[in-house]
């Protein structure tokens, strides 16, 4: 992870202030950390059953209900968080059950210190106090059930939510311990770290596929995310969101005509002093229907403000600007000096990459439900990043955010979308304005042209090769909106290598990956008019999904120059020596370990043909998963790429689900080929100009290919899968076209026109 | 006011003639299992049966709807026992699930005429069901599943009664 993220909230200072509970609560043993009184009392919802302070909790019916704190997209980590307490624990997997949970802050992230799922972190980062969690439970549990025996606590067995003494045949049910109230042992922060846990051999729940927990309620229809939300006395509201993406401010509503529509309540101009949205209304009436009917009727003057003119060409036209200044950015690495040795390199090459516009169009469409309750307001809505969305909810409403009750739902898609709070701005104003609750609903329009999306980028990287075809010097230049400085919280931010200031690690990750290269330059630059004309959010793997594309395609273009093998080159750079020591050795085995499952190099492959190789150690340097990919496509002379195989591998260290892992990772590489070849949107105007799924086209069931993916679990400590292979195939995609038909594109998406177009240059 | 046969059971709704089946069947009828995704047509996470066939309930008015059969994930089977929602989750197929409940619909018209789909006839009858999660391949793998158990089914059952 980046240094920011160790500041967020040190480990040991919120375990300090917090001691571990294990006591029994009318409905049964209650684990968790205990919270402020005060969060929990505005936390608490109505319900009587609520329960505080739990990571989990064992009913006296022996079911034990875990709760999540993290956002669950579709990874099904909250089945993962319950698997992971249920090892430790020693529960009987049909005996799991998961729950979400409310912003309060005791479901913080025991390392990031808030409540904010990305990164591919959620594993990684839980896997430790879920096992200590669960890990007490059981110590707990065994200690009641001895003293209810009348036994030694050493001499018994815990396995499937059983209690038993070999020696006397004697057993206890969870649910009977549970039941005798006798469960009490408190557990400190000092405690829970003396835990012995199992060591991986005694594994018998971690490294196993069982079902996730989730699916059952996504086969009948009754999983309920935040678009299902229902609210006794609930009304509706649908936006007009402005042509221009950000910047526009509306003149005057003429809501005449939308009087006449039945239903109607009334339009509310969003006083958005968030600063999230501008120049939104929206159209409140009875039921969505009529919402939209009246949206579609009001009559809104804009002045759209000072990104009205602009367009992809600008924006890029903007980042070469800034890249050929010499005082440009920072610097995120600054290794040597590789303008020296460029100097007196055998050979220098320069390439420019880029990436367009993506949108993340999660299927359900941003939604949230607000409703105020006495002094509390409640929201609705799937969300990623609950502690600032809570938040920005505050803001649109003028009160305190520790007065925001924040109700997690499934959510139907995530990628990195839902870590932005948009949609809790029209519900908290319009439920504000007609003193109801209010349930908003962006049509697929609004959703795909006010997407926080993943921001054009420009790269600029030049090469330096030695007499001997070694790399000896690397400068590359990253050109981008910074998303996530536009979150507005210094700790996600990194200090930068040349003491300018702040940089955004976040437009950067990736560059300082694990190749060995002497002299070695990153500065990240900041496109301060594609920042402000399209608020750039996280897609699904943030910049290593721009910045591997560029490394990885300048890799293969060294090889090809230097007359070397472009999968062994990177064999010859993952060296493994000083600070890539460990990892690079990773990666390199992750790259053999593909190019052997892909049968990379092993026969000659039709005339259009070819095989293409990257490697990645996506997320962050400190966060990575090991992962490799070989794409074998096949050129028409049309150019059309049509990928035939995509052979992912990848080491995770630690796998808790293996059918999950493959499930995510085959996900992530077809989001990376969707990326690669059918996503792009574009700016007009100051607007997106693609509005739905007809013009914004990812990747449908006829454009699958085989996915081949190869999970190497070697005991190291658990990495994400989320996103890692996302970064990976679009750069495996454009080596191995270039291999097929000799045409290197430089640009993603990589379309029929530019391979043409490469093919004859 | 129409009248609607849903899952079933006749219910009257209060809506405009011209209001898209979706959000009546959504919010005046609560079944929220249906979900909007686009609203035109284009993703088909919508997707309910009406006598049967597969249509996008999003493009579908409620007039058009009355004196035909609807169907929505809740009412393909009583206990969510549908081949098609067996073999869901025997191949673990859902990620998000926001788009699986138009999957599973779309993947019955099919089964329905058919229960031993090509893999191409499978794509074909697929492809207009967007999966942002891409779990395309699993999706194909449960559909066959299901269709090899529907026949086994009808096989006992023929079986059966020859004995």
């Amino acid at each position: 992870m980046n240094k920011h993220v160790k500041n967020l909230a040190p480990e040991t200072t919120d375990l300090s202030r917090r001691s571990f509970l294990v006591g029994t609560a009318a409905t049964g043993l209650v684990l968790g950390y205990a919270g402020s009184g005060i969060d929990q009392a505005l936390a608490a919802p109505a319900a009587a059953n609520f329960e505080p302070s739990v990571w989990y909790a064992i009913a006296p019916d022996g079911l034990v209900t875990v709760t999540c704190g993290k956002a669950d997209m579709g990874q099904h980590v909250a089945s993962t968080m319950a698997q992971i307490v249920a090892e430790e624990l020693g529960a009987n997997w049909k005996d799991m059950r998961v729950q979400l949970a409310s912003n309060d802050p005791k479901f913080n992230d025991p390392v990031l210190g808030a409540q904010i799922t990305g990164g591919s972190w959620s594993t990684m980062m839980n896997f430790d106090a879920m096992s200590r969690a669960g890990a007490a439970g059981r110590i707990a549990l065994t200690e009641a059930a001895a003293a209810s025996m009348g036994v030694p606590a050493s001499e018994l067995v815990v396995r499937a939510s059983t209690i038993s003494h070999p020696k006397s045949k004697k057993s206890m049910s969870f649910a009977e311990v549970v039941k005798s109230g006798k469960a009490t042992k408190t557990f400190t922060a000092d405690d829970l770290k003396a835990i012995k846990l199992k060591s991986p051999d005694q594994y018998t729940m971690i490294g196993v596929s069982v079902p996730q927990l989730d699916i059952p309620l996504k086969v009948n229809g009754t999983a309920k995310y935040g678009i299902d939300v229902m609210l006794p006395g609930m009304v509706y509201g649908a936006l007009v969101t402005p042509p221009v993406r950000y910047g526009a401010t509306v003149k005057a509503v003429d809501d005449s005509a939308a009087k006449k529509v039945p239903g109607f309540i009334r339009a509310v101009t969003l006083d958005d002093k968030t600063t999230t949205t501008t120049g939104w209304v929206v159209a409140v009436a009875n039921t969505y229907a009529n919402a939209k009917k009246a949206a579609a009727a009001l009559k809104i003057d804009y002045d759209g403000g000072p990104n009205a003119k602009l367009s992809s060409e600008s924006l890029l036209t903007e980042a070469k600007r800034l890249q050929g200044l010499s005082d440009s950015g920072q610097f995120f690495v600054k290794d040597g000096d590789p303008n020296a040795a460029f100097g007196t390199a055998a050979k220098v090459l320069e390439a420019e990459y880029t990436t367009n516009i993506n949108i993340h169009a999660p299927m359900e469409p941003m939604n949230a439900t607000a409703e105020f309750k006495g002094d509390i307001l409640h929201i609705y809505s799937g969300n990623q990043f609950a502690t600032r969305s809570g938040a920005i909810a505050a803001g649109a409403a003028g009160i305190d955010p520790k007065f925001v009750v924040m109700h997690q739902m499934w959510l139907g898609g995530g990628f990195g979308r839902r870590l932005d709070a948009d949609m809790m701005v029209p519900a908290v104003q319009a439920a504000k304005a007609v003193g109801k609750p209010v349930k908003v609903i962006y049509t697929r329009e609004n959703d795909m042209t006010m997407d926080f999306s993943r921001p054009l980028t420009y790269q600029k990287v030049k090469a330096g090769v030695d007499g001997d075809g070694k790399l000896v010097a690397l400068s590359h230049d990253v050109v981008s909106a910074w998303p996530t400085q536009r979150w507005g919280i210094p700790d996600f931010l990194s200090p930068s290598v040349d003491k300018k200031g702040p940089l955004d690690a976040f437009t950067v990750n990736g560059s300082d990956f694990f190749y060995t290269v002497p002299n070695h330059y990153v500065r990240a630059i900041k496109n301060e008019m594609a920042h402000n004309a399209t608020p750039s959010g996280q897609l699904r793997s943030v910049a290593p999904g721009w910045t591997f594309w560029a490394v990885e395609s300048m890799v293969d273009e060294i090889a090809h120059a230097t007359g070397k093998d472009p999968a062994l080159l990177r064999v010859e750079l993952l060296d493994g020596k000083g600070k890539n020591d460990g990892g690079a050795q990773r990666l390199r085995n992750t790259l053999l370990a593909a190019m052997g499952l892909a049968g990379y190099g092993t026969k000659q492959l039709p005339k259009g043909e070819g095989m293409g190789v990257a490697c990645v150690s996506s997320q962050e340097r400190a966060t990575a998963s090991w992962t490799a990919c070989v794409a074998h496509v096949a050129v028409a002379p049309s150019g059309e790429v049509t990928v035939k195989k995509l052979t992912v591998a990848t080491d995770v260290g630690t796998q808790v689900n293996p059918d999950g892992i493959r499930a995510q990772v085959e996900g992530a590489a077809l989001w990376g080929m969707s990326l690669a070849l059918f996503e792009k949107a574009t700016l007009k105007d100051g607007g997106i100009e693609q509005t739905n799924f007809d013009s914004y086209t990812p990747l449908r069931m006829s454009q699958l290919p085989e996915v081949a993916v190869n999970v190497i679990a070697n005991g190291e400590k658990a990495t994400g899968v989320g996103e890692p292979a996302v970064t990976v195939v679009a750069p495996a995609i454009g080596n191995a076209v270039f291999n097929a038909v000799g045409a290197r594109v430089r640009g993603l998406p990589i379309t029929a026109e530019a391979v043409k177009a490469a093919m004859k240059a | 006011m129409p009248n609607l046969n849903i899952n079933g059971r006749n219910m009257s709704v209060e809506a405009a003639n011209d209001t898209p089946l979706l959000w009546v069947i959504r919010e005046q009828l609560q079944m929220t299992g249906t979900k909007f995704g686009c609203g035109a047509g284009l993703c088909g996470a919508c997707t309910v049966h009406l006598n049967g066939e597969a249509v996008r309930s999003c493009q579908t008015s409620v007039a058009d709807a009355v004196g035909k059969k609807i169907t929505t994930i809740e009412g393909l089977s009583a206990k969510g026992e549908h081949p098609l929602q067996k073999a869901w989750v025997a191949e673990q197929v859902p990620q998000c699930g926001y788009c699986q409940s138009g999957q599973i619909m779309q993947a019955a018209a099919l089964l329905s005429k058919n229960t031993n789909p090509t893999k191409e006839e499978v794509v074909a009858h697929m492809d207009g069901n967007l999966c942002r999660c891409m779990t395309y391949s699993r999706i194909q793998k449960a559909i066959m599943r299901a269709a090899s158990d529907m026949r086994t089914a009808s096989a006992t059952g023929s079986e059966r009664r020859a004995t």
